[in-house]
């Protein structure tokens, strides 16, 4: 298999296409990944030069969801007068997946964007690597074959590439952007659907309203409601975030943990069936918590209630965003 | 000064000593992270760490934190102010850059005498605290290019040298002094420690790599506040203020009232803000000063870089390294930093915003 | 971080649950006006907030409910097909349904907040679905969990 391999693929075909759209003057400027000065980390840059284009990289810690500088429009990738420019987008397929959302809430311009589609082979998992290695402070992380090579000053570490991913990019679908060729230069397919069971988290189902307490306690304690989460999410984009509401105040902003746990819990309400499962919430917490458990419930919501899917195309509507006279209502209260 | 020798298993003793007097915060592991709490059991206390998750100014200036209490009946109002401010508090195992941070927050909280905040002083002046020098720094840390060094005591009333099994104990303040005269039980440091601590201190100092300019960086920002390196800089930040929630210096803070309406009582709490929040500089009015992402990054540097060292002659930063270890975006200080030193004067471009 | 504990509430013999009603006021509302009149009993543990349809119902109001201290939360509205406003119902199901899963999922017991359908000719329905939601809360007992102390 290879993921060095694969990587060095992947890294001269984003190279070479962001070359060509930039120097055939198809896009304004180029969005993607860089090298990041710390381990376990990369940089998103801007580049404007067909030269620049070696500041390009991919490697499997690009988790960032470069669609959220779509919405709200950075400065940086508008006009003078404030129109968007001609943007370059090195897509993954969970960030395509979210310019298809942006796209199908009128948030974004689908004409302006060319995606640079290629296809993802995961990310790793920062925080389980950080909570097995513990206080030792990690100098550099290298993928080499079928590994995660982790070094320190006097010690070196491996962990198996399969294991040591993102829960969601374990189980994801969409590895490539799915969209047309229009939009797209580059890896692209276009799905209708996909098949996806929820195995992994129907044993958590399974379990009483106690158990299931707390065990979400034990995940959200430690939440200090930096809302990093938030602001690295591609569909919170909301000028006014609900909790910083005042008029009126509706929930508490303080770290007890009933704040936390509403904070979360209506969080996940309002990305129903918006979320895209990209990780880049879990991957961003600073103090590690796995938002994934959440992102994958939201997913099986919609997919089994309404056999959607999010950020497949730019036409169909989320299901917050419809209705149906014929939806299930299996929930109500009815007369025995 | 007279050294003494503190070994590692007699911590427990140390924290038996002080506990009933003192509130004993010391670094514990939750989670995976370390963070300084109050400790129960002694136990629990890690030190076989590089630094704390979240920084200790959580100790003396806590996330969230109630002013005052009030409850109403018919006719009257009764403000209950905070109580036990002059509980002693004992914080141990802080590492050089955080103890000057103290130094830095109590600036803010006196503003040269003028709006004095009782709450921070109080407590800061009721706490004791026990460093430890740092014999690994971070590849992160620059303590060395804003003033500091990680064996740096002057902060600090009692320091600590990790010297394997056993730590070597002095004593700089006044109250450090006294503190060490209470422990009888402490055995008498010898050359040989003196001088492996010498060593260590030396050693420490050459492991820290990172060294910025930051003279240049102080003079440079008093004239490029419209300078088009903005951009570029902020272009990859995403506005979540993780830097400013970990970061030892920051002290912005939001003030809330809550009521309970049901049993007629309320508080007003301060919790932690970060300048980043689009919403910070919002005003009645509804208009926003700072209502780019450009701006609020720049107001982060400026304050640190800039009006910091205008308002009290010192730097604003500790070189602690956390913002640049936990920023999503990998919005690398020591990067910008660069990028501002080698600022060359253009005349008419501005930022976009 | 320290988390503010709630005194025990005592569980006394005869302890009534409190439960928040929103009803929509061309169907629901009315349906409970025609219970009163019928003299149709059904348990007074219920404060009802009336809205203009059950869409107006924003998931904010039932977890603030919650967090509020009260012990179940009951949203009712016109039948699927029969909304004064159209659609208004239909909207209001689907976010139901979403708000039903998530709340189970985080650890809210299920049976503390109810959805129902009742028209305004249903006065005896009302009645009964009411006196089956309060008999569910009551087994629940108090809403201790996730009630915050400073509301």
């Amino acid at each position: 298999m290879g993921i060095e391999e694969d990587n060095i693929e992947i890294i001269s075909s984003i190279r070479e296409n962001a070359k060509k759209l930039l120097s055939e003057d198809q896009v304004d400027l180029v969005i993607g990944y860089s090298e990041g000065t710390v381990p376990l980390s990369s940089t998103p840059v801007i580049i404007r030069k067909a030269e620049d284009v070696d500041k390009l990289t991919w490697n499997n810690l690009c988790y960032m969801n470069l669609a959220r500088y779509l919405a709200p429009l950075m400065p940086q990738l508008c006009d003078r007068e404030g129109n968007a420019l001609r943007i370059g987008i090195v897509a993954k397929g969970c960030v395509a997946r979210a310019i298809n959302l942006l796209a199908v809430e009128k948030q974004v311009d689908l004409k302006k964007i060319t995606m640079i589609g290629f296809n993802c082979n995961g990310i790793v998992n920062r925080s389980k690597i950080d909570l097995e290695i513990g206080e030792k402070e990690i100098l550099e992380v290298v993928v080499s074959g079928d590994d995660i090579i982790v070094k320190g000053r006097d010690w070196e570490k491996k962990f198996p590439y399969d294991q040591y991913i993102n829960e969601l990019c374990k189980v994801c679908k969409v590895k490539t952007p799915s969209t047309t060729e229009e939009n797209c230069i580059g890896e692209c397919k276009e799905l209708e659907s996909i098949h996806d069971e929820f195995s992994d988290i129907d044993d958590f189902e399974a379990k009483s309203a106690e158990e299931k307490w707390d065990y979400i306690k034990n995940i959200l304690e430690v939440c200090t409601l930096c809302y990093s989460c938030r602001q690295a999410c591609p569909a919170c984009y909301c000028n006014l975030c609900f909790v910083d509401q005042n008029k009126p105040i509706w929930f508490g902003k303080t770290t007890e943990y009933r704040d936390i746990f509403t904070f979360h819990l209506i969080r996940a309400t309002h990305l129903a069936g918006r979320c895209v499962a990209c990780g880049a919430c879990a991957s961003v917490c600073p103090v590690g918590i796995d938002l994934n458990f959440i992102t994958r419930k939201l997913e099986k919501i919609v997919k089994e209630r309404f056999d959607y899917t999010s950020g497949l195309d730019a036409e169909t509507l989320p299901p917050m965003m419809d209705f149906d006279m014929k939806d299930a209502q299996e929930f109500m209260l009815e007369e025995d | 000064m007279d050294q003494k020798i503190l070994k590692k298993d007699q911590i427990g003793k140390l924290y038996n000593e002080f506990a009933g007097e003192y509130d004993f915060y010391a670094p514990i592991k939750e989670k995976g992270n370390i963070v300084f709490e109050k400790i129960e059991n002694p136990e629990d206390i890690v030190l076989d760490y590089l630094n704390s998750k979240v920084p200790p100014k959580s100790v003396l200036f806590p996330q969230e934190e109630v002013l005052f209490e009030y409850t109403l009946d018919e006719k009257n109002v009764e403000i209950t102010d905070r109580q036990n401010l002059d509980q002693k508090i004992l914080i141990f195992g802080v590492r050089p850059c955080d103890a000057y941070s103290f130094e830095l927050m109590a600036n803010f909280f006196s503003f040269h005498g003028d709006w004095e905040d009782e709450i921070y002083l109080k407590k800061k002046e009721n706490s004791t605290i026990i460093g430890i020098g740092c014999n690994t720094p971070r590849s992160t840390c620059f303590c060395t290019s804003v003033g500091g060094n990680p064996f740096k005591k002057g902060d600090m009333d009692i320091f600590l040298t990790d010297l394997g099994d056993k730590y070597l104990v002095e004593a700089i303040s006044d109250k450090g002094k006294e503190m060490v005269q209470k422990l009888t039980w402490l055995s008498d440091a010898s050359k040989n420690d003196l001088k492996k601590a010498e060593e260590l201190a030396k050693k420490a100092e050459e492991l820290i790599v990172t060294k910025i300019d930051v003279d240049t960086v102080v003079k440079n920002l008093e004239t490029n506040f419209e300078h088009p390196v903005w951009d570029e800089i902020s272009e990859s930040c995403i506005g979540c203020g993780s830097c400013a929630y970990l970061c030892p210096t920051c002290t912005c803070f939001d003030v809330i009232d809550e009521t309970d309406h049901y049993n007629n009582r309320g508080r007003r709490i301060r919790i932690w803000d970060t300048c980043q929040s689009c919403l910070y500089t919002l005003e009645t009015s509804g208009h926003n000063p700072r209502d780019t992402k450009i701006q609020r990054c720049r107001n982060r540097i400026m304050h640190k870089f800039s009006y910091y060292p205008t308002n009290y002659d010192l730097l604003g930063c500790v070189g602690c390294g956390r913002c640049v270890a936990v920023c999503p975006a990998n919005n690398d200080l020591r990067v910008i930093l660069n990028k501002i030193k080698n600022i060359e004067k253009k005349e008419d471009e501005k930022v976009v915003a | 971080m320290t988390e503010t504990v709630l005194e025990e509430k005592k569980v006394e013999k005869d302890w009534e649950p409190k439960i928040i009603a929103f009803l929509c006021n061309w169907c629901s509302y009315a349906g409970a006006d025609l219970a009163g009149v019928s003299r149709i009993q059904y348990p007074p543990n219920i404060r009802i907030v009336r809205v203009p349809c059950s869409g107006r119902v924003n998931p904010y109001f039932i977890i603030k409910s919650l967090v509020d201290g009260w012990d179940g939360v009951v949203v009712s509205g016109c039948h699927p097909g029969d909304c004064h406003y159209i659609s208004g119902n239909l909207v209001a199901r689907r976010r139901f349904a979403i708000l039903k899963e998530l709340l189970e999922f985080f650890g809210i017991e299920p049976g503390r907040v109810n959805f129902m359908w009742a028209s305004a000719a249903e006065g005896e329905r009302f009645a009964v679905l009411i006196r089956k939601a309060t008999k569910i809360v009551k087994e629940l007992g108090p809403n201790k969990k996730f009630q915050r102390e400073w509301c």
